[in-house]
Parts: structure tokens; C-alpha cells; sequence
């Protein structure tokens, strides 16, 4: 069992010996808890990173997102030491793919992390990779794992994913998961843009055209639906309103600024958003749908970049989340079902946007913690202009502390002279970066 | 990923589930090596259906069939009905695919693909569409795909607007059957099919169907959504039109290299030009994108259309923007030719809501080059104007004038009907008149649904209908009374009328002279001083506009003025303006060179919000000629007036216009000759 893969399959024979947990060694309570049972959950995550129940074989092409939630719950579960970083990180990177030489990186193929091992293919006999191509979903899951997981992401060979990338751009701005074709959507879209942010180079996707795609998707009722036209989807409304404060269209907080100027219709959306919270308390996906843990999430976090996740029903929100949360630990799609690997993620996110304690806080638009999307601010913060340090000290100072004491306060409106600031580690970062020149005025003030 | 994991299961099930992962995974490293080795036999192809039934989001899979498709396609023993048996596989692929998976994504991409190699009919996917509709009629994939297979196959908008009634019918909650309801309704307007021609006769139809859902159950949000989109098109203009241009159609255009007219010249269209170009400004009755040489094309002699940059005159960085500019190099070899430009005979003019601007329209206009005698002194008397009103004569238009005042009906265009080639005084009435009707119906529509939601909230309380009133009536507002206050709605009632007919604006033109500039022609200033305006409107009737005095006016934003791209010379003294970033559609005028900003509040509040609003000099590595404090405390004033080549500027009078805030000018702008009347070295 040793030579396994982090993250394998348990491949269905018998139990296992290295003694990872089974269904049965946990015994199940009389009724699942009224409380966010962290410990439960940890123990769930735990058992999925040591060995994914073979149910999810159906899923091996998408192994690098399995192996996204689970990291990444682990982390939002602040668990993150029962994953082994060194083993994660090699094996994170041996999906990439490599182009063997400068012009091979323009030959249309994309050059990102492959979904899974299956889909890898070995050189044929003249040593050519005719299969060497990866996929968008899958790269932005690589790079948020190897963010969660602190690996330098300056080391990562960025050059070869970002002008390869350029390729999956179509026309109209959207852009296609694999070079050979696919259905292109605002999914990938959102993949592209937090990839380029994780690796802090834009030269991976036209902005200009993925914008204009993203505003072509809002509709008449303020959501937006995957492609233009469709009907307005939570999903799609988070990749799009997601994507737009990545790529710096849209400010942090918007509600509380001159919402009237923004290139998307703010108070429509608001309206939109704030229309998904049912009667039992959870989010739906679109008009009339059930309630689903996910959309706590997807819906949630557009409210929380929107600045307008004061205005939902939390104690609703959270009675609603807990009759998801299985005796086994993990959240289902509907209330008293059986749990999954992607709702329980989902559900951790929209306890972390509840500020639970006992969990980290979570960055919004990039839908892992904000301690993982951090790492990225100092990096930047030490390559940027000279004359921005000076102010950006005293931010990294406040973070900094906040940071060692670990503090659960993180979100908190604060007004700092003229400018206003959402007070999240990433968030504050976020602003001070995009609005560099302003730095000079944070001092004046 | 809507799994089940952790079941505690009978040992049998166990057992079962283990042979089935086991033989998964033998089927995937087959596949695997079967695609790697680009094998295309029977058995291989079969192997891979397998897999995507266990596994449909195998996107490998999919590309793997896609493959083999192309590849049996390409090999020369196939015939049409081999093609098919083939292809007809592929749909059945799909099919039990979708029946494992509905939400597939990779299944119905597939589908369609297959469906863009021309095969299967109309019949047979609507069949089967009707039965993933009925197993869930808001699978928006199912949704999706019809609307792909009725455009593919040419289905009438109208047979899919029966089919989604029926869905309406059969569930009034079911949202998705509602937007495919108004995505239908829109192509038909769009395309003014019969029976869809006017808005105003089908929207109230609409209004009395969704009351029908909305009073049945008011919790039910569908109809409320919907009720929305009615909304929406009820508000919105329908289609950009183009409203105005500069030069106008039929006009003679006189360039002149310098401002040594000789009088005979109508004093509307009389330009000078030093840069050896002239602009041609398209204003538009809404912001609209696509503007380019690929949609306007210029025929001239003298100038090549791909060459021309058409630039939108809007403050924010989007390719957006109500007026378009684009500057037309005129020969000086030639001195008399026409210029014909024709606007939107392709589709690519939209507004931002995606609607085509279809009014294809041509105008035409002669450009005479008048020879310049370069006399050095002149030239640098003309540059300043002394804003005294001694210097202000009325115009009189000469009755010995060769050449009439373009004729008034020409500065604007009229758009009342389809088909216009444009001009004649009477067109323009009836864009008026139709105006008037059509935002009779909307208001109507919008009185009739205040009262139907009031009615409905004195029976019950109800939140979303509450907040739908609350639209409704913001919406009823901004159609009656469209201004912020009542001090801008006289600006605009005054504004209109005065550019309402040529003798009106005619009383407020007046002829510049001074006592140096006596040998010079006269350019003509538009006098619009002393009348209590707070805001500027009527832009499209004001584009010949050079020399403009807007001063003892109760400005606070001069927003829409960078339309007037032809402005030289502006007097904004003595108005209200408070921070140099109101000052922000300056920055697109080129052709400014004399400002006065005197007696304005510019600087007064010692926190000016508005400066952040402005990008920082810190982003830019221009600015290297000034030093740093003066950089952090002026940064909006480098941002405004750095790229603007005024000779004249009067600043004094405002807060901010200290000494050293104006050696901080000078050092902007090179070009500076005089500030605040005095002389620069």
C-alpha cells in the first residue's frame, strides 16, 4: 500500500490494513448533530485523502478536482496537516504537461495539468506526445492545490500554460476546456481567469473579449446564464460576477459604492441573488428550484464579492445547511441524504462564508481559503513598485499579526479616511493592489 | 459528482459494486491504449460506448468518438448510407448516455456535434427532446438544445412559442418554459415577423397573460421574472438610431488652415484645421459599440476607409460610447470634393443590450480646401479670445452671401421611418411625432400595471409584488419626468427650445471681434450665458458649434460636451463646477485652445472624493518632467490636462489656482501662451 498514489482509489478489494477508516469504525450518532460538527467532518475528508471510495471511479477523469476538494476542505476544516505537502506537490505536478520545446507551445495543444492519470499518454515511437493536452477545470485545480498546499507558485513553469492557454480563447471571448473541442462556457471562462490570477500574468487570455463574453451572459433579470441567452443560473452567475473581480472589471464591495457606474446591472443582480434564498432557508440555483447545499456557495459567494451577504437570512441559511449535514460527517445536495465529496466542500464553503467558528475564512472569488489566495499577495507585494512598499507595510504588519494571533475576526468593514475597506486579509490586499496608485493616499490620510 | 458514497451495504451489493469498479477499470486502460494507438476498429469503437454509458462525462471518451468518426468519414469506401448507420450510432451513444446522465454536458455537446454533421431530423430529436422535458422540464441543457436543434433545422419561432405555451399550461411554475418564452419573443420582434410587429401591440397582450399566473399564485416567482423581461422591453428603446452628424448631410464644408476666413463662408461649417484633418462625428441616440471602418464606410477621393480610426467619445474605458469620432485627412492637392459615408449597412453597430442598429444610412457632403496664405502675426492674434462683451456682435446673416447658412433641417437627422436616406425639414417633425406616441403606449403600460399591482397588494401582502410596484413606478417616474431635478428640467425644456428652429438659435450666435483681430473673419460664438443652466443637452443639434460661452450658468458637470468635437474656443467662467475631474470631457476635445474656468469652486472642498477616481500618475511612466510632491498633490491636474494643447487658460477665481498650482500648469502644458490673461514667456 505504500507505493500508492496520494489520493488513489480504494480499487474495491476487501478492507484495507493500513488502518484508514471505514464506515463502520465510526459509529453512527442517533441523530445528526444540530451543530457544524467539525471533527466528523475532518474524519470524512481525512478518509477521502487517504483513500477515495471507489464510487468516485466513475470520476477518475477528473481526479485533480477530487483531489481539489479534498485538500482544500482539509484546509477550510483547518486540517490541513493530515495531508502530506511534499507528496501532494510532487504529485500535483507530474500531471503537467510539458511542451518539449519553445515552438511546440504555440502549436495549438494546451499545456496544463491533465485531469488524471488516464489521460496521459506516453510518447509514441518518434517520441512525440500526440496526446500531450491538458484541461482548464483541471489546471485551475492543480494551481488552487498547490497554492493551499504553499508551494511556491513563482517556480511553476507558467509560460508554457499561459500562451498555450491563449489558444482555447474563441472569438467571442469564451473559451474551451481542451484543444480538440468541447462546449465552451462561462465555466471556463472563470478556470481561465483564476488561473491567470494565481499565476499573476494576464497574458494568458484576451480580458477585453472574456468581459464582453461575461457581459453578453446577463440577463434581463440580472443572473447570468452559462452562455449568452440562457437562463439565469447560479452557477453561472458565480463564474461570471467571480471572473470579473479577478480580472479587476469590478470592485470589492460594490454595493457599497456607486453601484449605478459598474458595467454590470449591480442592483438587478442583488435582486437576483438575494431571490435564490428559499423558504426553507437554502439557496436554489434558479427560480423555482429546490434548495441545494452548493448554490450556499455559488450564490453566497457573488453576494459576499457584491458586498450584499449582510442582507440574507444566516440563521435560515444555517438551518437549512445542517439538515445537509450527514451523521457521517460531510454535507448532501438535499436535505437527509446520503453525503458527497463536492457538497460537503460547498457546504464547508458556506459555513466559512457564516464565519463558523473552527473554520478558515474563505476567499470569495477564488473559492478556496483566504490563507491559500494570500500566499499569492506577498509574493506580489515583494515584486511590486518601490514606491508602494512603504504603504503596503502597514498592511502586511495588520495582516501579519492578524495572522499569527489567528484570528477568527477577519471580515469587518473598515473605513480608513476616505477609502473604504473590506477587512479580509485577501480582500484588503486585493484592493491595495489593484489600486496601486492610491497607496500614497492611504498614508495621507 | 452527485455521488453516494459510504453506504453501509449488504456484503452481495458489496461484491457487485466490486466487480464493477474492477471491470471499469479494465475498460478505461483499454480504451486508453486502444486512443492512444489511434485504433478505430468495430471492437474499440464499441469499447468506448461502453465506457462513456458507465461514464458519461468521459470528455476523452467523446473526442475519442469524434475521432473515429472523422476517421471512418475520411476513408474512400464510405457511401451516404454507411456515413448514416455510423452517425446514427453516435446518436445512440448519446442517447444512453443521457438516460445515465441528463446533465451530461459532454453527451449533449456531443449530440450536437454530431447534429452539425447534417444527420438525424427534426423529429426524431424533438421526440426525444419531449422526453427529457417531461422527465425534467427545467433541464436547462434539454432547453438549450432545442433551441439549437429549432435554429439548426429552421423550426418556426412560432411552433416553438406553441410548444412552450403548452409547457406554460402545464406547469405556470416551470421558470425555464417562461425565458424560453421571451428569448422567442424578442426574435420575432427583432425579425418583425407578422403578427409581431409593434411592441405596443403585443407587450399588453403579454402583461394580461402573466396577470393570469402572477394572481393565480403570487408566491410563485416564474410570473414575476417574467413580468420583469415585460418590464424591460416596455423601458427600453428599441433599436440605436442615428440622430446627428457633423458635417451634416448636403452641407459644403470649408476648411481653412488657419482662422483667416474671409467672411463669405457660411460661419456653421467653416473649420480650421491645422493638423491637416477635420473630424466626422457620428452622435447616436444611445451608447452603441461597433463603430469601425468595417461598419462605416467612407467614400472619398482622397482617403482610404480601412485608414480611419473610429474612436467613442465616452469617459469610461468600454468601447461603448453615444458619439463617435473619426478624423479625415483632407488633401491639399485637391481643393473641391465630395465625401459620401454610409453607416450600418453591415450588423456589427449594437447597443449594449444587443440590439442592431438597423437603420442603414447614407450622407454626403462637400469639402472645398480653401488655399492658406500663412501670415505668421495673424495667426498668433487669433489664437486668444478676450471674453468681454464688447467683442460680442450679433449675427446677422449676410443677404450678399454667395454661400447660404446650411440650411437649419440639415444639422439634424430624422429617423421616423425605415428606408430613410435622411434630410428635409418635414422628416425631422415626424421623428418627433413618433416619438411622442410611442412613449404614449409605455407610460399607458406602465399606469395599467401600477394600478393592477396596487389592486393585488390591497388583497394580500406580498413582498416581490411590493418590490415589482416599487419598479414600476421608478419606471413610470423616469418616462414622465425625466430629469433629477427641476433645475435640470428647465435647463433641457430652455435648451430644446432655443435649438429648436434656425431663427431661435440664430438670436444666440453672435460674431467675435476684438480690437487686434479687426483684419480677420469672424468666427461665430454660440452665446448661452446667463440662463440658469445646470445641465447642457441638445448636444445633437450643436455639433458645428467652435467657440462656445456656456459662463454665469449654474454648471456643475459639463457631461455629453466632449460631442463637440469641433469646440476651440469655451468659456465656462463663473459657474459651479467643484474639481478639476468635472472637467473630464475636455480631455477628448482636440481642437480646444482657449478655456476660462474662472470664478468656478474648483478646490474648495478640501476632500475631493472625486480624485481617486482619476488613475494614478504612479501607473503611468509619463510625468518625469515634474517632480514628485508636485505629482502627489496635483495628479489630477497632470491627468486632465496633459494631453489637452491649450493657448489660452483662465483659472483664476477658483481655490485651487494658487502660484504654485499654476507653475505646476505651465510645466503641463508646453503650449500654454497666456494664463489668466497674462502673457508667457
Amino acid at each position: 500500500m505504500a507505493t500508492r498514489d496520494p489520493l488513489d482509489f480504494d480499487i474495491g478489494v476487501e478492507d484495507d490494513e493500513d488502518g484508514t477508516p471505514s464506515p463502520s469504525s465510526i459509529s453512527p450518532p442517533s441523530s445528526p448533530p444540530s451543530y457544524f460538527d467539525r471533527d466528523r467532518h475532518v474524519a470524512f475528508f481525512e478518509m477521502l485523502y487517504n483513500l477515495m471510495p471507489y464510487h468516485y471511479q466513475s470520476q477518475e477523469i477528473n481526479r485533480l478536482t477530487l483531489a481539489f476538494f479534498t485538500i482544500s476542505g482539509l484546509h477550510l476544516l483547518k486540517a490541513l496537516d493530515r495531508v502530506d505537502k511534499d507528496r501532494v506537490v510532487s504529485w500535483v505536478l507530474s500531471f503537467q504537461a510539458h511542451p518539449r520545446s519553445q515552438a511546440e507551445s504555440k502549436n495549438g495543444q494546451f499545456y496544463g495539468f491533465h485531469g488524471s492519470r488516464t489521460s496521459q499518454f506516453p510518447p509514441d515511437e518518434n517520441g512525440v506526445s500526440v496526446h500531450d493536452a491538458g484541461h482548464l477545470a483541471s489546471t485551475y485545480c492543480a494551481l488552487a492545490i498547490l497554492k493551499t498546499v504553499g508551494f511556491n507558485m513563482l517556480t511553476i513553469d507558467k509560460e508554457s500554460i499561459l500562451i498555450s492557454m491563449r489558444n482555447l480563447q474563441q472569438p467571442d471571448g469564451s473559451f474551451m476546456p481542451v484543444h480538440v473541442g468541447a462546449e465552451t462556457d462561462l465555466r471556463f471562462v472563470y478556470c481561465a481567469a483564476a488561473i491567470c490570477f494565481m499565476l499573476e500574468d494576464w497574458s494568458g487570455m484576451d480580458r477585453e473579449k472574456a468581459r464582453d463574453y461575461i457581459l453578453n451572459c446577463q440577463s434581463y433579470d440580472g443572473g447570468f446564464g452559462l452562455m449568452p441567452g440562457l437562463e439565469s443560473h447560479g452557477g453561472g452567475t458565480y463564474c461570471a460576477v467571480a471572473s470579473l473581480r479577478l480580472m479587476g472589471y469590478i470592485e470589492d464591495d460594490l454595493l457599497s459604492k456607486n453601484a449605478t457606474s459598474s458595467i454590470i446591472n449591480v442592483s438587478l443582480l442583488l435582486d437576483w441573488c438575494m431571490q435564490r434564498q428559499a423558504i426553507d432557508g437554502g439557496f436554489q440555483g434558479r427560480a423555482n428550484k429546490s434548495s441545494d447545499t452548493c448554490y450556499a456557495f455559488w450564490v453566497g459567494a457573488v453576494l459576499r464579492i457584491l458586498g450584499g451577504y449582510k442582507f440574507i437570512d444566516k440563521i435560515a441559511l444555517r438551518r437549512f445547511l445542517l439538515t445537509c449535514q450527514s451523521e457521517y460527517g460531510g454535507f448532501s445536495k438535499y436535505p437527509s441524504e446520503l453525503p458527497d465529496l463536492y457538497h460537503s466542500y460547498y457546504g464547508y464553503t458556506a459555513f466559512s462564508l457564516l464565519e463558523e467558528p473552527g473554520l478558515n475564512p474563505l476567499c470569495a472569488e477564488l473559492g478556496m481559503t483566504d490563507l491559500a489566495a494570500l500566499v499569492h499577495c506577498f509574493l506580489f507585494f515583494q515584486t511590486d513598485q518601490k514606491c508602494c512598499i512603504t504603504a503596503l507595510t502597514l498592511t502586511i504588519f495588520d495582516l501579519s499579526t492578524r495572522l499569527l494571533c489567528g484570528e477568527k475576526t477577519l471580515h469587518r468593514n473598515r473605513s480608513l479616511g476616505a477609502v473604504k475597506i473590506l477587512f479580509s486579509p485577501h480582500n484588503l490586499a486585493i484592493s491595495v493592489l489593484r489600486v496601486c496608485g492610491r497607496c500614497t493616499t492611504l498614508i495621507m490620510l | 459528482m452527485h455521488g453516494r458514497p459510504r453506504k453501509a451495504s449488504k456484503p452481495e451489493d458489496e461484491a457487485a459494486s466490486t466487480a464493477k469498479a474492477q471491470k471499469l477499470r479494465a475498460l478505461q486502460t483499454q480504451f486508453f491504449s486502444f486512443h492512444h494507438s489511434k485504433i478505430y476498429t468495430k471492437e474499440a469503437v464499441e469499447l468506448s460506448a461502453k465506457l462513456l454509458e458507465i461514464n458519461p462525462e468521459s470528455y476523452t471518451a467523446w473526442n475519442y468518438r469524434k475521432l473515429a468518426v472523422e476517421h471512418y468519414l475520411s476513408q474512400p469506401d464510405c457511401n451516404p448510407e454507411s456515413v448514416k448507420s455510423v452517425l446514427d450510432d453516435e446518436l445512440r451513444v448519446v442517447e444512453s448516455a443521457l438516460r445515465q446522465n441528463f446533465k451530461s454536458y459532454g453527451a449533449w455537446h456531443h449530440r450536437k456535434w454530431v447534429l452539425s454533421k447534417g444527420h438525424s431530423s427534426i423529429d426524431h430529436e424533438l421526440r426525444l427532446l419531449d422526453k427529457f422535458q417531461k422527465a425534467d422540464s427545467r433541464n436547462f441543457h434539454a432547453w438549450n438544445y432545442r433551441r439549437f436543434v429549432a435554429e439548426l433545422m429552421n423550426r418556426s419561432e412560432k411552433d416553438e412559442l406553441k410548444y412552450t405555451e403548452d409547457m406554460i399550461y402545464t406547469n405556470f411554475s416551470n421558470y425555464s418554459a417562461w425565458h424560453n418564452r421571451s428569448v422567442l419573443l424578442s426574435a420575432l420582434l427583432e425579425k418583425k415577423a407578422e403578427g409581431f410587429l409593434l411592441k405596443e401591440n403585443l407587450l399588453p397582450e403579454e402583461y394580461e397573460f402573466i396577470h393570469q399566473a402572477i394572481f393565480t399564485d403570487p408566491d410563485d416567482q416564474s410570473g414575476w421574472f417574467y413580468h420583469l423581461w415585460l418590464l424591460d422591453q416596455t423601458v427600453t428603446t428599441d433599436h440605436p438610431l442615428l440622430v446627428s452628424t457633423w458635417p451634416a448631410h448636403g452641407s459644403d464644408v470649408f476648411l481653412v488652415g488657419d482662422r483667416c476666413q474671409n467672411g463669405s463662408f457660411s460661419p456653421f461649417t467653416t473649420v480650421l484645421s491645422d493638423s491637416g484633418s477635420f473630424p466626422i462625428v457620428l452622435y447616436f441616440n444611445q451608447p452603441v459599440k461597433g463603430v469601425s471602418s468595417s461598419t462605416v464606410i467612407i467614400e472619398c477621393g482622397f482617403n482610404k476607409n480601412e485608414e480611419l480610426l473610429w474612436e467613442p467619445l465616452s469617459v469610461s474605458n468600454l468601447q461603448t460610447a453615444q458619439v463617435w469620432v473619426a478624423h479625415l485627412k483632407f488633401p491639399t492637392s485637391e481643393l473641391d470634393s465630395s465625401v459620401e459615408i454610409s453607416v450600418g449597412y453591415s450588423k456589427e453597430i449594437v447597443s449594449p443590450r444587443g440590439s442592431q442598429y438597423s437603420h442603414p444610412s447614407t450622407f454626403s457632403f462637400k469639402v472645398h480646401v480653401q488655399p492658406v496664405e500663412r501670415d505668421s502675426s495673424r495667426v498668433s492674434v487669433a489664437e486668444n479670445i478676450l471674453w468681454r462683451e464688447e467683442n460680442f456682435k450679433a449675427y446677422r446673416a449676410q443677404s450678399e452671401e454667395s454661400i447660404p447658412i446650411v440650411s437649419f433641417d440639415q444639422l439634424c437627422i430624422k429617423n421616423g421611418h425605415e428606408s430613410t436616406p435622411i434630410v428635409s425639414f418635414d422628416q425631422l417633425c415626424i421623428k418627433n411625432g413618433h416619438e411622442s406616441t410611442a412613449s404614449n403606449w409605455q407610460t399607458e403600460a406602465l399606469a395599467k400595471e401600477v394600478e393592477c399591482f396596487r389592486e393585488l397588494l390591497s388583497l394580500m401582502d406580498c413582498k416581490i409584488g411590493k418590490l415589482t410596484l416599487a419598479r414600476l413606478l421608478t419606471a413610470y417616474d423616469v418616462m414622465s419626468f425625466p430629469f433629477a431635478n427641476k433645475l435640470d428640467e428647465y435647463s433641457s425644456v430652455l435648451l430644446r427650445k432655443m435649438t429648436s428652429s434656425e431663427e431661435s438659435l440664430l438670436q444666440h450666435c453672435f460674431q467675435y471681434k476684438d480690437s487686434v483681430s479687426s483684419a480677420i473673419g469672424n468666427p461665430i460664438c454660440l452665446r448661452l450665458n446667463n440662463l440658469s443652466l445646470s445641465r447642457i443637452r441638445a448636444f445633437e443639434r450643436l455639433l458645428w458649434v467652435q467657440i462656445l460661452d456656456l459662463s454665469h450658468n449654474e454648471l456643475e458637470s459639463i457631461e455629453g460636451l466632449e460631442a463637440m468635437q469641433l469646440l476651440y474656443g469655451l468659456s465656462l467662467g463663473n459657474n459651479k463646477l467643484r474639481s478639476l475631474t468635472a472637467l473630464e470631457p475636455l480631455r477628448k476635445l482636440k481642437s480646444l485652445r482657449v478655456l476660462d474656468l474662472s470664478y468656478n469652486q474648483i478646490g474648495d472642498h478640501s476632500i475631493d472624493t472625486t480624485r481617486y477616481l482619476c488613475s494614478s500618475p504612479l501607473s503611468h511612466s509619463a510625468g518625469s518632467e515634474l517632480n514628485d510632491v508636485a505629482l502627489i498633490n496635483y495628479w489630477e491636474a497632470f491627468y486632465m490636462f496633459k494631453d489637452l494643447k491649450l493657448n489660452q487658460l483662465d483659472i483664476v477665481g477658483n481655490t485651487v489656482a494658487d502660484e504654485k498650482f499654476k507653475s505646476v500648469l505651465v510645466k503641463i502644458m508646453p503650449s500654454l501662451k497666456r494664463l489668466d490673461g497674462q502673457l508667457l514667456d
